[in-house]
């Protein structure tokens, strides 16, 4: 009795209830879509301005660091394991880059190398932490999350580092640059929709990224394959890293400044775009292709309230409730079995 | 509805014609049965045969489509699972379904509500005495404050049986009670279920170890496809028999008949592949030698606990051994990973399918690819999985050992458990190992599907492999195997080969440590 009794897992309800269960069925499916383009219907029926072109282009480029941390985080959700120190990372690194610009005169070059370096290393820590000593990614990283955002408080005396001045011009490019001549997007969105093919390339056609699904499936079960589970888990915690150090050039070279934020907000929204891609897909497993749709999803929701003028608050409202509504759609399909 | 009403008098539960479909499967077909008071009844059937579906109908669980319960002569109307609970049906389902955090006392009295002390605070000491009542009746020996989740898996399941106590259950239906007890445990068991018996308790005991039935059930209920295709008292049934009832083919295979039937012997005179020599582990494995050779199914029996599955792992690698050296065709092995160990030729088939053998959420072509996956690429330079390549090694893999799926994209999980039992071998197989160690791969599965385990034993052997078969069911390795170890507390005490390989013989082996 401990096994599904037949090989098609029976529906629970009876043939009198097909219609509704149909339903149901697309609901939890395709809900997440769904309230996508509902959402974008009724932003753009209440103000034109939504479908804009250039307000679009904004957009997307204010959306890319979001996007880059987010496909950090994609990998090691898809492992099971938590990394709440992204935007810690992302704010030392960028603090990092700008100090060593506009304070050392290093050269540019150099300062983001310097920066990528800090940004594999805090991210092997936290592998190594939580890989190798066992210890939980969602405690350990929380600790080395604040670490790292005390750390930027106090070696800027909590001020933000402005550059405007210093950053040269070729480094502010990564934050808006020259749109191509084709789609006239700017460079962040160029660079994070690279990246997103190569997470994309990695998660789901290499043998890694099969690994790393089955580590998310049961650890054990994919040790005793043969997987090395250790250095894998370990190595999402390093792309989180990598990651996290081009979301912090862009937002600082966008800005011309390193900011003294805690980063919490872009923390949640990073994870809520992960979660709102996992609700869209189709087995509810963490995904690249999920993950670009809950940044998408989220950047529109911002902005078509932003265009009617509502306050940060409404829009943190509104984002929560979408994410409370994707949940609710895939119980709705898990609920079934 | 109290457990006195009607004791004694009339049935106590009719069940009568009973349907339940879901799409395109007739779970149960017109399915009739009473139970009297104080009985303990065998529920056997294959899995699949609807007989869950049924205890989920009785639970109120499901809503049967047709077809009426009664209860002490009046109509049961469940709705939802409080209900049956509240006319005095308790189930205890294989996986536990505790709450760990919890005490014993809370668990058990759980859904009664708890005693309070001025309207709101809860009267620990009350709780802790109302269900010390209960356990006691079990004599088993559990403090109601420990957290349940520190218990044995013995005692947990005590724990549940002490709560249908609690809610003055007159019916009790355990689904696989023994699962992973030691044969103590297991007749400790026996003696709870045969005292609740001579209370008045009717006892609905579910199991594929037709032994228990056996030992245990005075009347046998057997499903196949739906249907209640025999209904008689254990004693004018034998095993044979009722395999038939089960499998529905006319005559079943004894163990000692299959053996003779093989023309099973002793160890083939081939070269040695597996060698093992003097390991230990920190798991409990002491001092442990043997070797496998090519073509030999060697068994290893013991009872629970008795250290086979931690010798084995071990032997793979999947825990660190402190002492002894492994080598397959000469070759040493190390412990450092398993992939070492794969490297050189061995692969293990977990004790348990779900958390240890495949990954649940994967494919059928994802798990049997798992192990081989390097194997499969479009370009041999670059780490990127043909999907043509494994769907080509995935069909070869299900056709061969006749998994049955409806195509190599559904998803393990919703297999039966021999089926998901045989994409693990599928895995391995693909993955190419001269040495198979199966642990316990009959486990919850049934008769069929462990018939065509042993037949994929017997042909790999055939082919040249090396296999390793650890069982409880010590007919299966009679069955089987040239050979058999026998481990007691973590050391092999006993070997037996050939002719000398019967069931009586590893028995007296198992209990002559003493």
């Amino acid at each position: 009795m401990s096994e599904v009794d037949s090989i098609q897992a029976p529906s629970p309800e009876s043939g009198g209830w097909r219609q509704d269960f149909d339903l149901l069925k697309v609901i939890s499916r395709f809900g997440v879509i769904i309230t996508l383009l509902a959402s974008i219907l009724i932003f753009s029926i209440l103000n034109d301005r939504f479908i804009e072109i250039d307000g679009i282009r904004t957009s997307l480029n204010l959306a890319s660091p979001l996007l880059m941390l987010a496909l950090g985080l994609t990998v090691v959700l898809a492992m099971g394991d938590f990394d709440l120190s992204v935007t810690g990372i992302q704010s030392a690194a960028g603090a990092i880059v700008v100090i060593l610009i506009v304070n050392h005169d290093w050269s540019w070059l150099l300062a983001v190398f310097m920066g990528l370096l800090f940004c594999l290393v805090a991210g092997s820590i936290n592998g190594l932490l939580v890989s190798y000593a066992g210890m939980p990614s969602f405690i350990t990283t929380l600790a080395t999350g604040l670490i790292l955002i005390g750390t930027r408080y106090e070696a800027a005396d909590g001020r933000n580092i402005t550059g405007a001045k210093d950053l040269p011009a070729i480094y502010r490019d990564f934050g808006v640059g020259r749109p191509d001549p084709w789609l006239e997007l700017h460079t962040p969105v160029w660079i994070a929709a690279g990246l997103a093919i190569l997470m994309w390339l990695l998660m789901s056609r290499t043998e890694a990224g099969r690994y790393m699904y089955a580590i998310g499936g049961n650890p054990e079960a994919a040790r005793l394959s043969g997987i090395n589970v250790k250095a894998l888990r370990a190595l999402g915690f390093s792309a989180v890293g990598f990651m996290a150090l081009f979301a912090a050039v862009t937002s600082t070279a966008r800005t011309a400044s390193s900011v003294a934020d805690s980063g919490f907000s872009t923390l949640l929204g990073a994870y809520a775009a992960a979660f709102l891609g996992a609700a869209a897909s189709k087995r509810t497993l963490f995904n690249v292709p999920g993950t670009v749709l809950g940044v998408i999803f989220l950047q529109a929701v911002d902005r078509g309230l932003i265009l009617e003028g509502y306050s940060t608050g409404v829009r943190d409202i509104a984002k929560g409730c979408i994410l409370l509504l994707a949940m609710a759609f895939t119980r709705i399909g898990a609920s079934r079995q | 509805m109290t457990a006195t009403a009607t004791a004694g008098l009339g049935p106590l539960l009719e069940v009568s014609g009973v349907t339940k479909r879901y799409p395109g499967v007739l779970a149960v077909d017109d399915v009739s049965l009473t139970l009297g008071t104080g009985q303990i009844v065998g529920l056997v059937g294959k899995n699949g045969a609807g007989k869950s579906t049924l205890i989920k109908i009785i639970a109120g669980a499901e809503r049967a489509d047709e077809g009426h319960l009664h209860l002490n002569g009046e109509p049961l109307e469940l709705h939802r699972p409080h209900d049956a609970t509240d006319a005095g049906l308790a189930f205890v389902h294989q996986d536990l379904q505790d709450v760990g955090d919890l005490s014993v006392a809370e668990n058990v009295m759980m859904g009664l509500g708890y005693p309070r002390k001025m309207g709101m605070f809860v009267d620990w000491a009350k709780l802790y005495r109302l269900a010390a009542e209960p356990i006691t009746r079990l004599e088993a020996d559990i403090d109601p404050r420990e957290p349940v989740g520190d218990l044995s898996v013995a005692k947990q399941r005590l724990v549940m049986i002490a709560r249908g106590l609690a809610q003055q259950a007159q019916l009790l239906v355990l689904d696989e009670p023994s699962a992973s007890l030691t044969d103590e445990e297991i007749e400790h068991l026996f003696a709870v279920v045969r005292r609740l018996r001579d209370d008045g308790i009717t006892v609905v005991y579910v199991s594929h170890r037709l032994e228990e039935i056996f030992e245990l059930t005075e009347r046998v209920i057997v499903m196949r496809n739906g249907q209640l295709v025999a209904d008689e008292p254990t004693e004018s049934l034998d095993r044979s028999s009722l395999i038939a009832h089960i499998t529905g083919h006319e005559h079943a295979q004894t163990a000692v008949e299959r053996r003779a039937s093989r023309g099973v012997g002793g160890r083939p005179d081939t070269e040695v592949v597996l060698e093992v020599e003097g390991i230990s582990a920190d798991t409990g494995v002491h001092n442990c030698s043997f070797d496998v050779r090519k073509g030999e199914i060697l068994g290893v029996g013991g009872l629970m606990g008795s250290g086979r599955t931690e010798m084995v792992r071990a032997v793979f690698g999947a825990d660190h051994r402190r002492e002894g050296t492994v080598r397959v065709h000469g070759a040493e092995v190390s412990d450092k990973h398993p992939s070492e160990s794969m490297a050189a030729g061995l692969a293990l088939l977990p004790e348990d399918r779900k958390t240890q053998g495949n990954i649940m959420d994967f494919s059928v072509r994802h798990n049997i690819t798992l192990a081989s996956l390097d194997r499969h690429r479009a370009r041999p330079q670059a780490p990127f999985p043909s999907g043509r390549s494994e769907k080509q090694a995935a069909d070869r893999r299900i056709d061969r050992l006749s998994i049955a799926t409806p195509h190599d994209r559904q998803l393990v999980r919703l297999l039966s458990g021999g089926n998901q039992q045989k994409v693990v071998i599928g895995k391995w197989l693909e993955q190419g190992a001269d040495v198979l160690i199966f642990d316990e791969p009959t486990i919850g599965v049934d008769v069929d599907g462990k018939e065509e385990i042993y037949d994929i034993m017997e042909e790999l052997a055939d082919e040249g492999k090396a296999v390793v078969f650890i069982s409880s069911e010590f007919s299966e390795l009679v069955g089987v195997c040239h050979r058999v170890l026998v481990l007691h507390e973590g050391r092999i005490v006993g070997e037996l080969e050939g002719d000398a390989v019967t069931e009586p013989a590893i028995v007296e082996i198992c209990y002559s440590q003493h």
